[in-house]
């Protein structure tokens, strides 16, 4: 395989977001020249949201020629001195303005599953970048759960390897799903990593390492990583991919205004044709309406806030919300099931040192009949800071002095993981609630509930990682039940009764106005989002160019 | 004598009760400072590689030593109760105390909140005056005290549990979901107890690590120059053996 002797030395084509930035300084370059549209000015698009969708899609389509501007309602980062090597510092990465959560499981939100700031969610998410496996788009009809996409593997499989080259991706050769190879070669790993390494090794499941979009050799300008395992708080080393440093500085050098600071308000529709005229958004401190005039609009505001902003859209023509008619905003929303369990070892392992993200396994990903379940769950290190250890000891029922205890002996424990498949239902749902947030617009609410094929997932793969421990020797074990990775709730599919968006990401019954972040997924694998986000963004981004500006 | 540190016999799941040994094994902290001045690194203070932190980390870490003693948040009427129930909650028996009930005031006092509130619960702010009040209703009811505050530590101890257990009802108690209010205050106390640099020191964290990084991952060893390993309860001086006999 040629690929495996260059690698490290091919870099991506047509995005050279890797020599603008600076090698002493993390600032997004091209800040302070950046073009300022005005908001009379009709742009091409008017992307909401600069995270993981929304800034592939602006670099994309700007290299086309397309004039862009977007709308990004957290601040324009300054890593040098806005981030810092600490987690209760970090609070400020998160989204952490006010959601509702019901249902019979309600899923934590805050810390753990999304951002607000230009790089939106991935500034601070692990790293992990797996792809999703061919099944994953098949699930109806292969295994009579789920949903299958209107598109397959092979629609995204370019993106996914041009996507891999951009951040890059370094990790072991791939055996599973569609076997493939990396771009980086694998990054030294932990000894809390090694740990677990053996023990799946004793019961015979395989483990890789990697992949993790984390620089592991020469990149252009970015540095190699150091090691120091803060990657949930915002990596200020630049080591770490986001599109903070992988799309948008090639975005800003062709043209791309991000308005950082203004929130989306609704998508505006002339109501005798339909078509959308641009978003109108509220700057941070001012409460006058403006309205940025677009001739495509895309909406890009993760899993959660994509819903909100589609049904704040209501107006004459579409009154139960934008691209509403037939009552399918919001639903078959997912998360996976994130338990971990750590295991105690003799030796101080110090898991805070390396990349919370190390080594995985997908023997678990397909279905399997005799685990009595559809579809399955991979296998993943990760490896919890103070706070994070601490709040995995108070879930197994520890406060006051056996807290302590517990928290005494970090040096001593490792960690080990799970992302179950966790199947969509219509009812697990973004809706509006009551409460207005300071910009007087409805927060959203998300309801959640386990179905039995989930609840037998997760036990089942709990299990497994627990045997993992004690095969690796552990001599006590601490589990915490959560979740993770939300995604869906504008999903793509054939017809407006079954899906949001077509196999293009539109709107249906809307031409000009795109869906292009998580909420587009109609089943999620056991694979982490974030690299499946941004190949579907540059495919949407590929589509939209092919035919020149609009 | 000192434990085997190799040997997981301190800890509370494999003990009767799920009770950890009493601190009375852990060494006291001879350089910088922990909670209650104890730990298992009684050689290791993080404070010490401050200089190699980058501004921006430091500014943050450091504010936590001098945390503003004026509560803006709680009333005077609540900080007695306050205090005793965050000093259970992490057993925070003795000065030195990491100012949990400071950082926490701050915290709120600022809305610098989670994210995410439960359909079934009011706001975080509003969850812990209702706490507070229902501590108080308690020790009251059950134990004919005046106020959390004023019970013995025991009976605490044993309120807490039943907190914790999501067995309190009645009176303020019905407003919320009992078991939720005690994570999202347990939340609370963690994230400030463990953000400070004492509590680094108590269980040897190595700390921020920007711009020098970690280079030890092990197998051969997983200490930096500047890191020291675990230890118990010996006195180096006492236990060196040109000294015995
Ligand atoms: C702790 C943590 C760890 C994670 N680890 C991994 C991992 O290892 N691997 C992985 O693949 N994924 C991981 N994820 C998930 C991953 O980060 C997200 O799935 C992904 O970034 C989502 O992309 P997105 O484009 O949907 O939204 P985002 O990247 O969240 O971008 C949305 C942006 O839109 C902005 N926005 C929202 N509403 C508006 C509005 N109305 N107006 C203006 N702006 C708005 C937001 O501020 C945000 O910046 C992790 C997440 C977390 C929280
Ligand atoms: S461990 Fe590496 S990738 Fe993660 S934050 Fe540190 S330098 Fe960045």
């Amino acid at each position: 395989m040629k690929r495996n002797l260059l690698k490290g030395s091919v870099g991506p084509k047509d995005n050279d977001s890797r020599f603008l930035l600076d090698v002493h300084r993390r600032d997004l370059p091209g800040e302070d020249t950046m073009v300022r549209y005005d908001d009379a000015d009709e742009v091409d698009l008017c992307i909401v949201g600069a995270g993981a969708g929304g800034s592939v899609l602006a670099q994309r389509v700007a290299r086309a020629g397309w004039r862009v501007v977007i709308l990004e309602v957290g601040p324009f980062w300054h890593p040098d001195e806005d981030w810092v090597s600490d987690e209760a510092g970090s609070h400020d990465l998160y989204w952490t303005q006010k959601r509702i959560i019901g249902g019979t499981d309600p899923i934590e939100m805050g810390k753990n599953n999304s951002g607000r700031g230009v790089g939106g969610s991935m500034v601070h998410y692990a790293g992990y970048c797996p792809r999703f496996h061919p099944s994953d788009f098949h699930t109806q009809t292969l295994d009579g759960v789920g949903a299958d996409w209107p598109i397959a593997y092979e629609d995204l499989r370019a993106h996914y390897e041009t996507v891999e080259r951009e951040l890059p991706v370094a990790g072991q050769d791939w055996p599973w799903g569609y076997p493939h190879s990396y771009p980086f070669s694998p990054h030294p790993i932990s000894e809390a990593a090694s740990v677990m390494w053996r023990g799946a090794l004793k019961l015979g499941i395989t483990m890789r390492v990697g992949p993790v979009g984390i620089v592991n050799g020469t990149f252009g300008n970015r540095p190699h990583c150091i090691y120091r395992g803060y990657c949930l708080q915002g990596c200020k080393v630049n080591a770490k991919a986001s599109p903070y440093v992988t799309h948008l500085p090639d975005a800003l050098a062709h043209h791309v205004e991000i308005r950082a600071g203004c929130m989306a308000a609704r998508v505006e529709i002339d109501q005798p044709s339909g078509q959308a005229t641009g978003v109108t958004y509220l700057r941070e401190g001012d409460a006058v309406e403006r309205l940025q005039r677009a001739k495509v609009v895309a909406v890009a505001g993760y899993s959660i806030e994509t819903p909100r902003l589609l049904l704040n859209s209501a107006s004459g023509r579409f009154p139960r919300g934008l691209g509403n008619n037939e009552d399918q905003v919001g639903r078959y929303v997912m998360v996976q099931g994130a338990s971990q369990t750590a295991g105690r070892f003799p030796d101080e392992l110090r898991m805070y040192k390396a990349p919370p993200p190390e080594v995985s396994s997908e023997d678990f990903y397909e279905t399997d009949p005799s685990r009595g379940f559809a579809r399955g769950f991979s296998i993943q290190t990760v490896s919890p800071l103070p706070i994070g250890w601490a709040e995995h000891v108070l879930a197994d029922g520890h406060w006051g002095r056996a807290l302590r205890e517990y928290m005494r002996d970090y040096n001593h424990w490792a960690c080990i993981g799970v992302l179950n498949e966790l199947l969509p239902q219509p009812d697990n749902r973004v809706t509006l609630a009551e409460e207005k947030d300071p910009y007087g617009l409805p927060v959203a609410r998300f309801d959640f509930s386990l179905g039995d094929n989930d609840k037998a997932n997760i036990a089942y793969s709990t299990k497994v990682i627990t045997d993992i421990l004690h095969a690796a020797g552990a001599q006590d074990v601490l589990t915490i039940h959560r979740y993770a990775h939300l995604v869906g709730g504008a999903r793509m599919g054939t017809a407006p009764d079954n899906s949001v968006i077509d196999a293009d990401q539109r709107l249906w019954g809307v031409p000009n106005v795109y869906v292009c972040d998580g909420s587009v997924c109609p089943t999620q694998g056991s694979a982490n989002p974030a690299l499946t986000i941004m190949a579907l963004a540059s495919r949407l981004g590929a589509h939209l160019a092919r035919n020149g500006r609009p | 004598m000192g434990r085997d540190l190799s040997k997981p016999d301190h800890l509370p799941n494999l003990r009767p009760g799920r009770e950890p040994p009493h601190s009375s094994w852990l060494p006291l902290q001879r350089r910088g400072i922990t909670p209650q001045m104890i730990g298992r690194y009684p050689d290791y203070d993080v404070l010490d590689s401050a200089d190699t932190w980058d501004d921006a980390t430091a500014k943050v870490v450091n504010a936590r030593l001098h945390v503003p003693t004026e509560l803006r948040f709680f009333s005077v009427g609540e900080v007695a109760t306050l205090r005793a129930f965050c000093n259970v909650c992490v057993a925070q028996d003795g000065e030195p105390r990491v100012p949990v009930v400071e950082m926490i005031d701050e915290r709120l006092a600022a809305g610098r909140l989670d994210g995410y509130q439960y359909a079934d619960m009011p706001d975080d702010r509003d969850t812990w005056h209702v706490v507070l009040a229902g501590l108080d209703e308690v020790a009251e009811a059950r134990y004919g005290k005046a106020t959390f505050a004023a019970c013995e530590l025991e009976t605490q101890e044993a309120i807490v549990a039943q907190l914790a257990d999501a067995q309190l009802s009645g009176g303020s108690w019905d407003s919320l979901n009992v078991k939720r209010a005690w994570s999202v205050c347990m939340r609370m106390i963690l994230a400030a107890f463990y953000a400070h640099p004492w509590a680094w020191n108590e269980i040897g964290f190595g700390g921020p690590a920007y711009p020098r990084g970690y280079m030890r991952l092990g197998p051969i060893s997983t200490l930096e120059p500047f890191e020291r390993p675990g230890a118990t309860d010996e006195d180096p001086v006492r236990e060196a053996p040109e000294l015995k006999g």
